[in-house]
Parts: C-alpha cells; sequence; structure tokens
C-alpha cells in the first residue's frame, strides 16, 4: 500500500492520481472455459446417443447463439432502445444488417422447397396479427429495457453470472405461464381475426425480397442519420 | 503456467476470444446460425415459447394443470410436455445459449458473479420479466421468435412487432431513468 | 487540479452504466476525469464508444476478471 502516489500516465495519455488500490491478482480463467467447452461437446454427444441428434443439433444451436451473442456484446434490446436513450444506432444498424442477411437467406430456404412442391419450413413464425400483436409487442419492449435485456439477451446475461437476470429469468418464466393462462381469451377476442401475412403472397417471391431489403436499407440510413444529427447536436 | 501466459497474449487469442467483436460480425454469423437453424432443424431460432412450457413444468411441479388451458390444448403441446423438458428440443437450445454465453465468459478470463444490489433491481427485474413473459406469449414470441425469425420468414407481422417494441422500449427508457436509476 | 471522480456502475446492466456516466459528466468541468467501474461486459463495449463519440478522452482498464475501469477524461 502507498508505493503508487505519483501521477501515472496511461497509454492514452490520461493522468490520474492512482490512489493507493490493492489489486486482486487476476486469476485466470482460460482452464475453466476450455472446460466448459468441453462439458458443451459431450453433453452434445451424450443427447446425440440418448436422445436423439434432433436435440443434439439444438443444443449445439443453441450454444453457437450464446457464443455469438456473448462475444459480440449483440443485444436487440438496445438496438431498440439507444436510438432514443443515448442517440446510438450502431446496434440498431448492426440489427438491420442481420435482417437483410436472414431475409435472403429464408427466402432461398423457403423458395427452394416451394419450386419443387415441398412444405415451405418454418410458416409457424408467420402469425397472425392483432390487438395481441401490438399490446404484446408494446408490453415486451417497455419489460425488455426494465429489466435490462429481452429473453435472448436475459440468458446470455445469466450465463455471464448476472444475479439480477437470473431473477428476471425467473419472472419472464411466470409471466409466460400467465400469458398462456390468459391466451384463449386473446385468441377469442382478436388473434381469432388477425390476418396471417407472408410477404410473397402478396408481392410474388421476388418483389417481396426487394421490398423488404429496401426498408431495411432505409431504416439503416434514417438510423445512421439519427446518430450523426443526435452527436453534432449534443456536442454544441 | 507458461502456456497459459503464451495464449493471454497470443494476438489471435486476443482478437478472437478475449475482445468483443464488432456488433457488424455478430449480427453476420447470428444470421449464418439462423439460416443454418432453418436449414437444418426446419424451423427458425426461438426462445421465449420454451420459457413458457418451463413455467408449465414447473407449475406441474407445484401441483398445478395446464391441460384445460388453450394454450396447451393441442396434441402436440400436449405430447411435448408429457415427455417433459429432456426430450424437448428448446430446452436444450436455452440451455445451450446460456452454456455458450458461460463458455464465452471464461475463455475471455471475463465471468464474474453479479450479485443483486439493490430493491430497485429487484423491481426491476420482477417486473421486467412479468412484462416481458405476458407480452411474448400473446404476441407469439420474443425479438428472437416474433421480431428476428419473423422479419427474416418474410412475415408481415414481424414489422408489426417492431414498430410497437419500438414504442414500448421509448416508454421503458422514461421509466428506467424516473424509477429505476 | 482537476478532479477525479469514481463512479461505482458494480451490478449494473445497460443502460444504467452509459446513463449515470452521462449525468457524472454533466456536474464536471474540462479536464476532471471519471473512472466508471464497470463488470457489465456489454457496457465494457457501449460506454467507451459512446464516450468517444462525445469526443472525451478514454481509456479502459481490466482491473479483475470480468471487471473494468473506463477512464474518461472531460474535454469539452
Amino acid at each position: 500500500m502507498g508505493d503508487e502516489q505519483q501521477a501515472v500516465q496511461g497509454e492514452g495519455g490520461i493522468k490520474r492520481s492512482s490512489r493507493t488500490r490493492t489489486r486482486k491478482k487476476k486469476k485466470n480463467q482460460i482452464p475453466l472455459g476450455i472446460m466448459a467447452l468441453v462439458f458443451i461437446v459431450a453433453v452434445g454427444i451424450i443427447l446425440a446417443w440418448t436422445v436423439g441428434g434432433n436435440v443434439a443439433l439444438f443444443w449445439m444451436l443453441g450454444s453457437s447463439f450464446g457464443f455469438i451473442l456473448q462475444r459480440s456484446r449483440f443485444c436487440f434490446t438496445a438496438s431498440m432502445r439507444d436510438p432514443y436513450l443515448t442517440g446510438s444506432t450502431s446496434l440498431t444498424k448492426a440489427v438491420l444488417l442481420a435482417f437483410a442477411v436472414t431475409t435472403i437467406g429464408f427466402a432461398a430456404i423457403k423458395y427452394g422447397a416451394f419450386i419443387k412442391g415441398l412444405p415451405i419450413p418454418g410458416q409457424s413464425y408467420v402469425v397472425p396479427i392483432s390487438l395481441a400483436t401490438v399490446v404484446g409487442s408494446f408490453m415486451f419492449g417497455i419489460g425488455m429495457v426494465i429489466a435490462g435485456g429481452c429473453a435472448s439477451g436475459t440468458l446470455m446475461r445469466v450465463g455471464e453470472g448476472f444475479g439480477m437476470q437470473m431473477l428476471s429469468l425467473f419472472f419472464f418464466i411466470v409471466g409466460s405461464l400467465l400469458g398462456a393462462a390468459h391466451f384463449g381469451w386473446w385468441k377469442l377476442n382478436f388473434i381469432v381475426r388477425g390476418p396471417r401475412i407472408f410477404l410473397p403472397d402478396v408481392f410474388g417471391w421476388v418483389g417481396a425480397v426487394v421490398l423488404q431489403l429496401l426498408t431495411i436499407a432505409l431504416l439503416w440510413i434514417a438510423a445512421d442519420k439519427w446518430a450523426k444529427r443526435k452527436s453534432s447536436s449534443s456536442s454544441h | 503456467m507458461k502456456i497459459l501466459d503464451k495464449i493471454k497474449t497470443d494476438p489471435y487469442y486476443k482478437a478472437w476470444l478475449k475482445d468483443a467483436w464488432p456488433y457488424v460480425t455478430g449480427a453476420i454469423l447470428l444470421s449464418v446460425f439462423q439460416i443454418v437453424s432453418l436449414a437444418s432443424a426446419g424451423t427458425p431460432w426461438g426462445v421465449s415459447g420454451t420459457l413458457a412450457d418451463w413455467g408449465a413444468w414447473l407449475y406441474q411441479l407445484v401441483g398445478g394443470s395446464v391441460d384445460k388451458w388453450y394454450y396447451f390444448a393441442s396434441d402436440a403441446a400436449q405430447a411435448k410436455l408429457a415427455a417433459g423438458p429432456l426430450k424437448d428440443p428448446g430446452t436444450f437450445r436455452n440451455l445451450g445459449l446460456i452454456a455458450g454465453a458461460l463458455f464465452a465468459a471464461l475463455i475471455a478470463s471475463g465471468f464474474k458473479f453479479k450479485k443483486i444490489k439493490t430493491w430497485r433491481q429487484v423491481t426491476a427485474a420482477v417486473l421486467g420479466g412479468l412484462l416481458m413473459g405476458y407480452g411474448a406469449r400473446i404476441a407469439f414470441g420474443c425479438n428472437i421468435g416474433a421480431l428476428f425469425s419473423g422479419i427474416a420468414s418474410l412475415s408481415l407481422s414481424g414489422w408489426v412487432y417492431a414498430v410497437f417494441l419500438f414504442l414500448g422500449a421509448i416508454v421503458g427508457s422514461k421509466l428506467l431513468v424516473k424509477y429505476f436509476m | 487540479m482537476s478532479k477525479e471522480v469514481e463512479l461505482d456502475c458494480l451490478g449494473e446492466a445497460c443502460p444504467v452504466p452509459l446513463i449515470k456516466a452521462e449525468k457524472a459528466l454533466e456536474g464536471m468541468d474540462v479536464g476532471d476525469v471519471l473512472i466508471c467501474q464497470i463488470d457489465h461486459s456489454c457496457a465494457m463495449k457501449n460506454v467507451p464508444e459512446w464516450a468517444r463519440e462525445q469526443g472525451h478522452n478514454v481509456e479502459v482498464e481490466e482491473v479483475d476478471d470480468g471487471e473494468w475501469e473506463v477512464i474518461i477524461e472531460k474535454v469539452k
């Protein structure tokens, strides 16, 4: 203690009077990380043997999503929240890019099945639009900002060791159960009259893809301009 | 250990496993695995539907029954609930997400258990969790299933979801700054 | 002599660290240094990014496993 009283200059050149600070010696977590990787692979193999390849595939897909989310600090919540709250749109633009890439990939897979006369995969994700969509997504928007993470973000942060997100995961589950309990009422009154709109049915395959990519591009430009306007207005 | 010190200073370790990737890298890789999901598993990525199933299993554990609920009434839903979580692909996708994030944090030497510090955090977590859970159920999903996978699936519902999610996020931001800071 | 302010954001998830930092910087003078203690990996990325965009000098120091100090020198 008391061995570092003089002002130190960091690499970026910020002078700070480094107070006496007893630093814990950093433990290296890399060995634990390697153990985690072995665990993930082992569970995948065991699942493939015991339950089946499909469950093992889902496990590996989930692990990949979790790894990518954590490594890139990807956050769907921030992409919707930051434009208003901080004026930053870097995540918004990244999410829009993801929309564009998946639009092309999904359209290719779906069209491939369609021209062969096979059932189009993933059509259960084309869901009815009704007041339930409006109310539900609005509630979700409020909840994710308050809780500091949406569903994927909460799971990712549970993996990072966030106590608060473990609690919000539990109440996410409770809320889901309540939502499921009331689902019949929403279905009967609103969802049942809501149209399922698969854009290629309206605009044709090419039209739907072009229109959607164009929309994404315009939103990307808007997000870019928004961030520039915000940062220039705050610096004066 | 010598080898660990060597890994720690390795430039490829730093770039790939230690430092945060650019958001664009994340966007591209998530998209690739979304496409892999649809191509191999036949279904896009979803998260919150499984959380409702977890709720049903927990509810059964404390003696409740969801058999009469419209949401779980279909034969497919009943069969899934009867088979249990150990046979459920969605359960393992969510658990895998946690494991993958844990691995990513550990390999970067960045894992830390973060305790809840204040009652404000407890309130935020409870309220936020409930709102998200309920909202996701009636709107057919969360940011992943209803938004990301919805838009990727060329469904108009994804765009409607996006608009009201954005409005909700603005209201949430105001509430956060006012009550939860 | 310029001030040095420490800001405890440990255990806080986004966007709390960033808003706290923004508020703290508002009440500081040019040349003062703000040290945000952060243990949220996302905030470790977005707080420095935001501060740099605002034109401040920024440094990030890893103080422990999963714990960082974001050091912001107010420039304007």
